[in-house]
């Protein structure tokens, strides 16, 4: 397992490495912890307000906990014209969740833009795996498999 | 005439053997660069084929590297691969099919501005795709197109990968430098251009991967043979990726100028069996609509085309599709995607996904009605970068064209 401290220590501290950093940290930590921050920015020589800055910007990188289950559905034209919607307000009844809504400890329903993979849409990626033409039907099967 | 350019050799070669690609002509452009020419009668070529900015805007390519050329100090050559258009994925396709292609036209071309060092700005999502270009990188090295002296000249060239972390509008080209250096991927004003004043406060010239892709062919054939391709306007050929209703979605490549109508039945194969066709939405989620009868409008980046290529995407709306389920797409895309730096984006696109909530709830007031013609012209008008005005396109287009506020 690899600690913050490993991490850091792979890059120059300059500042072109600090999105490289703070993405490697949000990746294999699940998010960016002020404390991980606070490390960041002594290792850069830099405000934390200016980590901060650069952290709170990117999809990629999380500032929070993650909840066990991350279900994120693109909603980019193609998958939208696909039935991405449809798929949305499915998996909020199943749930009794709101798409957007962060305060729920258990599961976040992401609304998310386009991944590249519209020729496959509807996309749906659970808790970071990737799934493509997706169905309304076919969502209750997948969800099976992590919950 | 020719008609395929960057396809040309797409599943046809092994996008992991770069001696697949030599075997083909390939890195044929780099060994006539080193050879015979020089940056100079190199950058001629450019401009004589005409080329122009795949990334959306059209912009000369032979003026844009010219400006960067024409300095003395260190320099930096970035390939624009960020990609986040919604329903686009030509510049991921070449990566996957050919990314030998994109090197060497990479090589080339920062050869050609006078380039030491060169940037891949690959898309935060493209992890299969960095693999590939890392491994490119690899073999390249080793056949010496890279690195100290390439192929026993007195050039150098790096070039490495910056990976971004899922912000479209690090795609803008100053953002995307801002983000390359550690900053928020917040649009700068312009001028200084990155031309004068890019990375690190060096001249920097930023082009799209299509754009680049196309260098090989010109230095080979010439910029004379490119420039009869296509629409005189904007010469060449395009990748455009068609999506929705059309029975072959997919990337397909077609010379600039060719009508949409042309690359539904031609090239898609036609609307899907059972399906009906309401409009088509060309370049993306900043794209305008097309309806049926204006279909016979030949897509180019001049500025007088009533239709804007874009990043080439085609997306056909068939009558089935819920028209507020796309329009929530659009307008959520740019709430979540406006960076938030200037106000008229950032209030204009959250009001916007707001009203676009409750005309999907059959909830919209005559206010609302009134306020959208005021956030749509602010957006259209007084933003920041031109994400703004991109915000305001389709849903414009929509209540003109689709009357999707009744009367
Ligand atoms: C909001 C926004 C997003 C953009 N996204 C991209 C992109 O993903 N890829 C790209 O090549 N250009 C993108 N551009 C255009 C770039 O700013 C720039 O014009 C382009 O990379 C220049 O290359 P070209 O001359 O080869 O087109 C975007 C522009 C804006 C305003
Ligand atoms: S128009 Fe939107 S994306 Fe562009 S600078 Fe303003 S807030 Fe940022
Ligand atoms: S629109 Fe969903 S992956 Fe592109």
């Amino acid at each position: 397992m690899s600690t913050v401290e490993k991490i850091l220590l792979e890059f120059e501290p300059e500042t072109r490495n600090l999105l490289p950093v703070l993405k490697r940290i949000s990746a294999a930590f699940g998010y960016v912890s002020q404390k991980d921050a606070q490390k960041a920015a002594k290792y850069f020589d830099l405000p934390l307000s200016r980590v901060y800055e650069t952290v709170s910007f990117y999809d990629l990188i999380n500032i929070k906990k993650q909840p066990e289950l991350t279900i994120e559905v693109c909603s980019g034209t193609n998958c939208a014209v696909n039935g991405s919607f449809e798929i949305i307000r499915e998996i909020e009844n199943l749930f009794h969740v709101k798409a957007g809504d962060e305060n729920n400890p258990r599961i976040k329903l992401e609304i998310i833009s386009c991944l590249g993979q519209c020729g496959e849409g509807p996309v749906v990626v659970v808790n970071g795996k990737v799934y493509t033409k997706v169905t309304v039907s076919g969502v209750h099967g997948i969800l099976k498999e992590w919950v | 005439m020719e008609n395929k350019i960057i396809t040309k050799y797409w599943n046809k070669i092994d996008p992991l053997n770069i001696q697949d690609y030599i075997k083909v002509g390939g890195y044929d452009a780099l060994k006539k660069f080193i050879r015979d020419m020089d940056a100079r009668t190199a950058l001629e070529e450019i401009k004589k084929s005409g080329l122009c900015g795949r990334g959306g805007a059209g912009f000369p390519t032979g003026q844009k590297m010219e400006m960067v050329a024409e300095k003395t100090e260190k320099k930096y050559f970035i390939c624009n691969l960020d990609e986040s258009e919604p329903g686009t994925y030509k510049d991921s396709s070449i990566v996957d099919n050919n990314p030998h292609m994109l090197l060497e036209g990479i090589i080339v071309s920062a050869l050609i501005v006078g380039a030491g060092k060169a940037f891949i700005y690959l898309n935060g999502h493209y992890e299969k795709q960095k693999e590939i270009l890392a491994h490119a990188l690899e073999q390249a090295r080793e056949k010496e197109f890279l690195g100290k002296g390439i192929i026993g000249s007195c050039y150098d060239l790096d070039i490495e990968i910056f990976q971004g972390a899922g912000a479209y509008v690090c795609g803008e080209e100053t953002a995307l430098i801002n983000s390359m250096e550690g900053n928020r991927g917040e649009p700068k004003l312009r001028p200084p251009y990155p031309t004068d004043s890019g990375l690190c406060g060096k001249p920097t010239c930023v082009n799209n991967a299509e754009t680049i892709a196309s260098v090989p062919w010109i230095i080979v054939n010439g910029g004379e043979a490119y420039s009869k391709i296509g629409a005189s306007c904007s010469p060449g050929t395009k990748l455009y990726i068609l999506g929705g209703a059309v029975k072959k979605p997919g990337v397909v490549e077609a010379p600039t100028g060719t009508t949409i109508h042309k690359l539904i039945h031609e090239f898609g194969g036609g609307i899907s069996c059972g399906k009906e066709l309401w409009f088509a939405q060309i370049g993306g989620a900043s794209g305008r609509l097309i309806t049926e009868n204006e279909l016979d409008t030949p897509l180019t980046f001049s500025r007088d085309c009533p239709v804007p290529l874009g990043s080439g995407a085609v997306l056909i709306v068939d009558k089935s599709v819920n028209i507020y389920d796309l329009i929530l797409s659009w307008t959520g895309f740019f709430r979540r995607e406006s960076c938030g730096k200037c106000v008229p984006c950032r209030e204009g696109t959250f009001r916007l996904h707001e009203i676009a909530g409750r005309l999907k709830d059959g909830e919209i007031s005559e206010r609302d009605k009134e306020a959208l013609e005021d956030i749509l012209w602010t957006l259209n008008n007084t933003t920041f970068c031109p994400l703004g005005k991109f915000a305001a396109t389709a849903m414009s287009d929509a209540v003109e064209k689709l009357g999707i506020l009744g009367d």
